[in-house]
């Protein structure tokens, strides 16, 4: 990626009210996919936004796949906060298996499946197969939500894609796994 | 690309928000941005615009030497060192420059500092981990209901991290710090600043997952991509305490991103600073004029490292958040 000519956009609160009306969505959807319900989501996405407007210098013109960074850190921070304490509901994966058979989800034997095989995968596989095929992020803009290189994050995909082949294939009724969120030490 | 399609026919259809409908946004833009306010680095109300003046450390003042300012030292004994909390914690006042007035531009200083910079002591090190040694203060920084007063506890980290990410983080919380006196006296009073009568938390520990650490390069170009100086000086600070908080940076690497940083526009040569752990250094400033905040790179004038960096509001200015460097090393003995 070359460097870009010229100053960054003027970032003031014109930039970020559309920033906030275009993206809110997406930020939201992401946050359903790995939350237990709307509400979090929702403050999750505020959350993100707020971390936009204080680093807004930073945000670059195709945002959307830095804004899901954010929020994946965030979610990382808070599962990591509350890991100490056993009492509470960790922040984690939506439960894929709850969804599967709850009567507002999909009831064809195949979304399912690749839902419950999706949930036996360890957290690095689902986030990438989660960013690429419902974020529908290319494996470059995935690479920069997870910290990597691109070649790195076409590998990890093409791995994770087995490993679900094969969940679907030979573990259909395997229990599913914790949750292992990669904990991301940079501050926000 | 092949795989992200097979990938999305594959997942798309258990999409579980798919056809989720998103309600509209309860929070304002607006209200997203006062929110930030509340904890941000830029707050617009003190009363008494505070003059460059020395660290106040829980009433001892620290006796300035010529035009460098005399920070109050980290090492053993001093009022925040771990275990030992200072009674009523520290004010913090800006480091004090030796150019404070018109300082030049600091591309030619940088360039020059960049060809005489010398080995680091990690320079001859090996060892499986990279240790970092650093104190961190701000942001985010608690304000009171007015707007007017701010603590923030000070935190002290020694990681060690192989280069596949894994290894230890170890995390102790210190006293409260405040950016002014009137701050201190008001979170006194209301005994939220006040030390735990058990003294200082225990350490947390964490186990590092793994984690892909892109080894920092000399090349300008990746420099310049890493450090994100596309976006301007006040980016480019914050990736470089970034990169020096979390790499051990070698020597070419270490005068490559001072020539980087030469080539930024917009930042000033200060000249001889002493940072927070009473080390002398020398230091480069960024006026962020649109955003009142300045940014602050201190490096070592030998090795060329960067010592500490710290983040201002120009107006009024005041300290919003400093991170000391206080140790990098190689080892293969984690913590």
């Amino acid at each position: 990626m070359g460097v870009r000519v010229g100053p960054p956009k003027k970032r003031d609160e014109d930039w970020f009210t559309s920033l906030y009306a275009t993206e809110y969505a997406h930020i939201v959807r992401y946050g359903l996919r790995r939350l237990i319900d709307g509400d979090a989501a929702a403050e999750l996405a505020q959350d993100v936004f707020v971390v936009a407007w204080r680093r807004r210098v930073e945000v670059p013109d195709r945002s959307l796949p830095w804004l899901y960074g954010v929020a994946r850190r965030l979610l990382a921070n808070q599962w990591r906060s509350r890991r100490a304490a056993p009492d509470l509901l960790p922040i984690t994966n939506v439960d894929l298996a709850r969804l599967a058979g709850s009567p507002g989800a999909d009831t064809t034997v195949g979304v399912a499946d690749v839902r419950t095989a999706l949930a036996t995968l360890n957290e690095l596989d689902q986030e990438i197969l989660r960013l690429v095929g419902w974020e529908e992020l290319t494996v470059s803009e995935a690479a920069k939500v997870l910290g990597c290189t691109g070649p790195t994050a076409a590998v990890r995909l093409h791995r994770a894609r087995r490993r679900l082949a094969d969940a679907m294939a030979d573990r259909p009724a395997q229990t599913r796994r914790s949750p292992v969120l990669v904990t991301i030490r940079e501050d926000l | 690309m092949f795989g992200a399609e097979r990938t999305r026919t594959l997942l798309g259809p258990a999409d579980p928000a798919r056809t989720a409908a998103v309600e509209p946004p309860l929070v304002s833009a607006r209200e997203l941005i006062d929110r930030a306010g509340a904890t941000d680095t830029a707050a617009g109300h003190r009363r008494v615009r505070p003059t460059r003046r020395l660290v106040l450390t829980a009433g001892t003042l620290a006796v300035a030497a010529g035009a460098v300012a005399v920070l109050q030292p980290l090492g053993e004994g001093a009022p925040d060192t771990p275990g030992e909390p200072a009674a009523a914690g520290l004010v913090l006042v800006p480091v004090a420059y030796q150019f404070d007035a018109d300082p030049p531009a600091a591309g030619p200083q940088l360039r020059m500092l960049a060809d005489k910079i010398k080995d680091a002591a990690y320079d001859h090190q090996s060892g499986r981990y990279m240790y970092h040694h650093t104190k961190v203060w701000g942001d985010p920084v608690m304000t009171s209901a007015d707007g007017r007063h701010h603590v923030a506890f000070a935190s002290e980290t020694k990681l060690w991290q192989a280069v596949d990410g894994t290894g230890n983080q170890v995390r102790t919380q210190l006293e409260p710090q405040y950016p002014d006196q009137e701050s201190r006296d008001y979170w006194q009073r209301e005994s939220l600043g006040r030390p735990a009568a058990t003294g200082t938390p225990a350490p947390s520990v964490m186990p590092l997952p793994p984690e892909e650490l892109r080894q920092p390069s000399a090349d300008p170009s990746e420099l310049r991509e890493r450090l994100k100086v596309e976006y301007g000086a006040g980016s480019a600070s914050k990736w470089v305490g970034t990169l020096y908080g979390q790499y051990v940076v070698p020597r070419a690497t270490r005068a490559a991103v001072l020539r980087v940083l030469a080539d930024v526009p917009g930042f000033r040569w200060r000249g001889q600073v002493t940072d927070r752990a009473g080390r002398n250094g020398v230091a480069v400033t960024f006026d962020d004029r649109e955003h009142d905040q300045q940014s602050l790179l201190i490096f070592d004038p030998r090795t060329g490292e960067l010592l500490a960096h710290e983040l201002l509001t120009l107006s009024p200015m005041r300290i919003s958040s400093y991170e000391v460097i206080l140790d990098a090393a190689w080892t293969n003995q984690p913590g």
